[in-house]
């Protein structure tokens, strides 16, 4: 408990300033839309007309020309992707920093034990990805109050939590690499998030390559499906849970038997 | 607890990194209360031993027990015993000094804030400076309070004068020397031999992942070898004589001897002499 508390503490800026960063960036675009609106409806019909281009993005199925069309589409873009490279980052360094910054000594020789240690560590990682969710969330609620639009709830609930899931899967896999790896791999971390986007736009066009859905966390967490639908793919959740569950006892496991660099 | 006659007992150590040689078949005792030296080059296997004590690393062959508990079953109670002092003492750099020390009491689950305090103020510690202000000998003094401030049986300090002043040095012995009084043991690595033959009651001389020898820092330093400086005929000479006096003395018939001191030689020639025999 002493070692999450002492982990939140360190991480707390990078929270600050991501939550801000992608927060109020994607607040001040929903607030942006009423200057947008008019111009939208003569655009989001050329918008849902662009073919792949708008499959890969989900315009197909969403207007633009709504409130609620524009945040499942463009905001919830912004959202997944920044989500998704915060728990990366966050992920890829949290095991690999005490042996990069040559603190491994320092903490390993505490009488906490490393499988407390990755515990410790995963908890902070989770705690970290459901506040930044939260605190977005709640300015994007603001976000819809200014502007006087209703709020989809039950589908705003389905796709935050799936964006969080997905996010979640993203950062322990990096979490995993951590506890392999004696640098800050944050470059790699960062690459499994973009890769994961790119699969996902990839496998949407590309019939050939639909089944890589299933490896992505970003498809089964797309705001435009999860708002058309109202539910969300019960397969690829367990697929991500899973992965997410294999990585974590990876990550223990091996972090328990590694010899720790000074 | 029972009150065990080895500190540290190691059998038949052996560590490999891979192809490389980290220690090969170590066997070494440490007596309780005793203040131990290892001693031993960069690169002969001092750090990878302790470090396996520890358990930061995980060695192929042998046994270790630490206050007779198993090193690979028992290590979460053996760390609650030890204070241990890394060569690189390296803390979170945005963290200021008093945060860390605490941070190492809390995880430690001890209230040691008196301790602390009297640590902090004989070593001349800043705790109001962040951790990335401090040089390497402010960090090693940081490192020295967070080891000592829970009182533990057992230090083990890996090269612990490296970057303190000679001060500060002294400080850190004299404090050895009050938790040995009080009946701590302590193991410290070194390749400082001065501090060693100061300090130390007994030491290991480590070469190549391999023990040479153990004993007292007494015998060690005893040999039949003298270092011998004089002044011959207005020559200054200075050097290291191994076999009878006598024969010696029988040379300098004839010369004038204008001054001369024999003493007892520094253990680094010792040292030297047990690194060149091969």
């Amino acid at each position: 408990m002493v070692l999450y508390k002492h982990e939140m503490k360190l991480n707390f800026k990078s929270l600050l300033i991501w939550t801000l960063c992608v927060g109020v960036l994607c607040f001040g675009c929903i607030l942006l839309y009423t200057s947008l609106e008019e111009s939208m409806e003569g655009i989001a019909d050329s918008f849902s007309n662009m073919g792949a281009m708008s499959t890969a993005f989900g315009m197909d199925k969403m207007s633009l020309a709504t409130l609620k069309g524009y945040y499942a589409t463009e905001i919830a873009l912004m959202h997944g992707l920044g989500g998704a490279m915060f728990a990366a980052i966050l992920g890829s360094s949290l095991l690999s920093k005490e042996e990069a910054g040559h603190t491994s000594e320092f903490l390993n020789v505490l009488p906490i034990g490393r499988g407390s240690v990755v515990f410790a560590k995963y908890l902070a990682l989770i705690s970290n990805i459901v506040i930044f969710n939260l605190a977005c969330v709640a300015l994007y609620l603001l976000g819809f109050i200014c502007m006087g639009e209703t709020i989809a709830a039950g589908e705003m609930t389905l796709y935050h939590l799936a964006v969080s899931l997905m996010q979640i899967e993203i950062g322990t896999i990096c979490f995993m690499i951590s506890a392999f790896v004696r640098r800050n791999l944050i470059g790699a971390g960062l690459g499994i998030a973009v890769i994961m986007f790119a699969i996902d736009m990839m496998c949407r066009i590309i019939p050939a390559i639909e089944n890589l859905k299933y490896i992505t966390p970003f498809y089964y967490s797309n705001a435009s499906d999860i708002f058309t639908n109202g539910k969300l793919d019960g397969t690829m959740l367990l697929i991500s849970v899973g992965i997410t569950i294999v990585s974590f006892v990876i990550a223990l496991l091996w972090y328990q038997k590694k010899d720790l660099a000074s | 607890m029972e009150k065990q006659k080895y500190a540290i007992s190691i059998q038949n150590l052996t560590k490999r990194y891979g192809k490389y040689r980290g220690v090969s078949d170590l066997s070494l005792n440490v007596e309780a209360g005793d203040i131990f030296g290892f001693l031993g080059p960069n690169g002969a296997g001092k750090s990878t031993t302790i470090r396996s004590l520890l358990g930061l690393i995980k060695f192929q062959k042998g046994n270790a027990q630490i206050l007779g508990m198993d090193v690979k079953s028992r290590q979460k109670d053996i760390l609650k015993e030890i204070g241990y002092m890394p060569s690189e003492a390296m803390f979170y750099p945005t963290m200021r000094v008093k945060d860390v020390i605490r941070l190492a009491a809390d995880m430690r689950g001890v209230d040691c804030g008196k301790e602390a305090d009297m640590l902090c103020e004989r070593l001349n510690v800043d705790r109001n400076k962040k951790i990335e202000e401090l040089s390497l000998g402010n960090r090693k003094k940081v490192s020295i309070v967070c080891a000592m401030q829970h009182k533990p049986k057992l230090f083990i300090f890996d090269e612990p004068t490296s970057g303190l002043d000679p001060l500060m040095q002294a400080e850190f012995f004299q404090l050895i020397m009050e938790y040995n009084a009080q009946g701590a043991t302590c193991f410290l690595s070194s390749h400082v031999l001065s501090e060693i033959k100061k300090y130390c009651r007994h030491a290991a001389i480590i070469k190549e992942g391999k023990l040479l020898c153990v004993d007292t820092v007494e015998n060690l330093t005893k040999t039949s070898t003298k270092r011998i400086r004089m002044t011959k005929d207005g020559v200054e000479e200075d050097f290291v004589y191994k076999g009878d006096l006598n024969e010696l003395f029988a040379g300098f018939a004839g010369h004038n001897i204008e001054d001369i001191v024999i003493e007892e030689p520094e253990l680094d020639e010792i040292f030297m002499h047990y690194y060149k025999e091969d």
